[in-house]
């Protein structure tokens, strides 16, 4: 059974945790931009964590559900409407035949989720569902196998935890954490003061693959050619012209610019979510802590 | 986390990359250290661990931290230690390895000027006629250093500094797949089309990124490659693109 585009959104595609094992041949991980929504999304509809889930930009793409689904819609707040009736986040959604999902405006984050309870039947390449590039298009559709659509009535997903995270998500003042990359030592003194006080914003020129920044100039203390080696999502790379490039789950395998430091993956989500009208402070952390809360935000979601 | 043992410089890339590096040059020496880690590393079949990325000097260990550092109290040690020891323990197997000579590939690639978008300017540019260009850019047995920018676009080296040229200021809009291209000491072949500031001096009828889960990259970094010359009639033979 299926779920069909009826309109296109600008660059809305089925993503899941990501293809890895594959980076040493040039092809990139992909998967979700925001993986805490992506997780919480799955989590309430008592999915596998790493089940492909639609992740919409705005202005999205319009779904017409074929046959009835249960969905949940996680991560930004595009004020989703269900044949033109207001519909709630973070909650399992039962939807019938020919009713459609739009968006209407982007009030909260930058990335929205729309987990479907059920087998996806797309293909998948090289084991994942995630496909770089490959945006939905009008007609496109989505399958799921009808037999995989049972949801067990008396579990509800520990509504403190779907808390926790909007929270950390979208009401957090924490500086995004950072830990310094290979390139730090080379950042002239007043790039490091600058890169630690002062905020910065992400510029339009931002999608999947990477945002650029605004804020004030970095700089090397003597210019420095590196040998390419290996990026990761999150990795902050100093263009030649002293702006900042952060890379995102699209990114190449292979980068060559200073490689200044990585934000932590806990942070990531929060940071994808962060539209251009607001500011962002970095700051410095430590290995130990990063691993930390990575594993105390996973912990909740295991079950 | 930062360390040393014998030659290699073992740091942690954020919170869930780990790389081994030796000294920053473009060098087979190096490199073959580099592949040879890489096969060890895979070898071991270690939990957690989701992709091996050899590029030059480098080897970048991604891994999932729920899985990778399960249970480890103290991360930052564990991950010093897990470095160091992996090293150890290559340094030691890998005398009795014995060093298996990559077999040279020989490209084919066609010259001609439908092809070669930007062998005209490179000849002005340089004073060097175009049958000593080819001759100079089929001479060395090439390197693949890295691999990335796009899936399977190889990194090549060295191209004879007679020939060595920057890449165009303004990149075009679209390179044709198999395209070759040259870009200071690197030589390299487009994979599929897309923008890109390399000078194209010819193209291979080869399909070098086949996203067949079977194919895939028809290089892997570590391969020597040669280039050879062909004609436009044995270029349309050989077409892979048809």
């Amino acid at each position: 059974m299926s779920i069909k585009i009826i309109k296109k959104g600008i660059a809305d595609s089925i993503q899941d945790q990501g293809r890895y094992g594959y980076q040493h041949l040039g092809i990139q991980p992909n998967g979700c931009m925001d993986y805490l929504s992506a997780w919480l999304g799955n989590a309430i509809l008592q999915n596998e964590l790493n089940h492909p889930i639609l992740e919409l930009h705005f202005p999205t793409a319009q779904i017409q559900f074929t046959t009835n689904h249960t969905i949940c819609i996680t991560g930004a707040n595009f004020v989703p409407v269900l044949n033109e009736k207001s519909i709630a986040l973070n909650t399992p959604i039962q939807v019938s035949a020919m009713d459609t999902l739009s968006m209407l405006q982007p009030l909260e984050g930058k990335t929205c989720y729309v987990a479907i309870k059920g087998n996806f039947e797309n293909p998948q390449w090289l084991h994942s569902y995630s496909y770089h590039g490959k945006r939905f298009e009008k007609e496109d559709q989505i399958l799921i196998d009808d037999q995989s659509q049972h949801i067990n009535p008396n579990f509800q997903f520990n509504s403190v935890v779907i808390e926790k995270v909007h929270h950390f998500l979208f009401n957090n003042h924490t500086p995004i954490r950072i830990i310094p990359g290979p390139a730090w030592q080379d950042l002239t003194e007043d790039s490091i003061h600058h890169l630690l006080n002062s905020p910065y914003s992400i510029t339009p020129h931002a999608n999947r693959m990477g945002f650029q920044l605004s804020g004030p100039s970095l700089s090397l203390t003597t210019p420095n050619a590196y040998l390419s080696s290996a990026v990761t999502r999150g990795t902050i790379q100093l263009l030649p012209n002293g702006s900042i490039f952060v890379l995102m789950a699209d990114h190449q395998t292979i980068g060559g610019y200073a490689n200044l430091g990585q934000i932590i993956l806990v942070d990531l989500p929060r940071f994808a979510q962060i539209k251009t009208e607001h500011l962002i402070k970095f700051s410095l952390t430590k290995l130990a802590t990063a691993h930390n809360l990575y594993q105390e935000m996973y912990a909740q979601f295991k079950h | 986390m930062r360390t040393s043992i014998n030659k290699w410089t073992i740091y942690s890339l954020g919170d869930h990359a780990l790389v081994f590096a030796l000294t920053p040059q473009i060098d087979p020496a190096i490199l073959h250290k580099i592949t040879a880690l890489h096969q060890f590393i895979e070898s071991k079949k270690i939990n957690g661990v989701l992709d091996l990325i050899p590029s030059y000097n480098s080897l970048t260990l991604v891994f999932d931290i729920s899985t990778f550092l399960q249970n480890k109290d103290n991360s930052t040690e564990y991950m010093k230690n897990f470095g160091e020891a992996l090293i150890i323990s290559f340094e030691k197997e890998k005398t009795e390895n014995q060093h298996s000579a990559n077999e040279i590939i020989k490209v084919p690639v066609c010259y001609d000027p439908i092809f070669a978008l930007d062998m005209d300017s490179l000849s002005d540019e340089k004073q060097i006629s175009i049958a000593s260009i080819i001759n100079i850019h089929c001479a060395p047995i090439y390197q693949v250093y890295s691999i990335g920018f796009l899936p399977g676009f190889t990194y090549m080296g060295t191209v004879d500094p007679q020939i060595q040229t920057p890449r165009h200021a303004q990149p075009r809009n679209a390179v044709p797949a198999g395209s070759v291209g040259i870009a200071g000491p690197q030589t390299g072949i487009y994979p599929s089309e897309c923008p890109g500031g390399w000078k194209i001096i010819g193209k291979t009828p080869w399909v070098i990124f086949d996203p067949a889960p079977t194919q895939l990259s028809r290089f892997k970094v570590g391969d020597q490659i040669q280039f050879y010359p062909i004609t436009q009639l044995e270029f349309d033979k050989i077409n892979e693109y048809k």
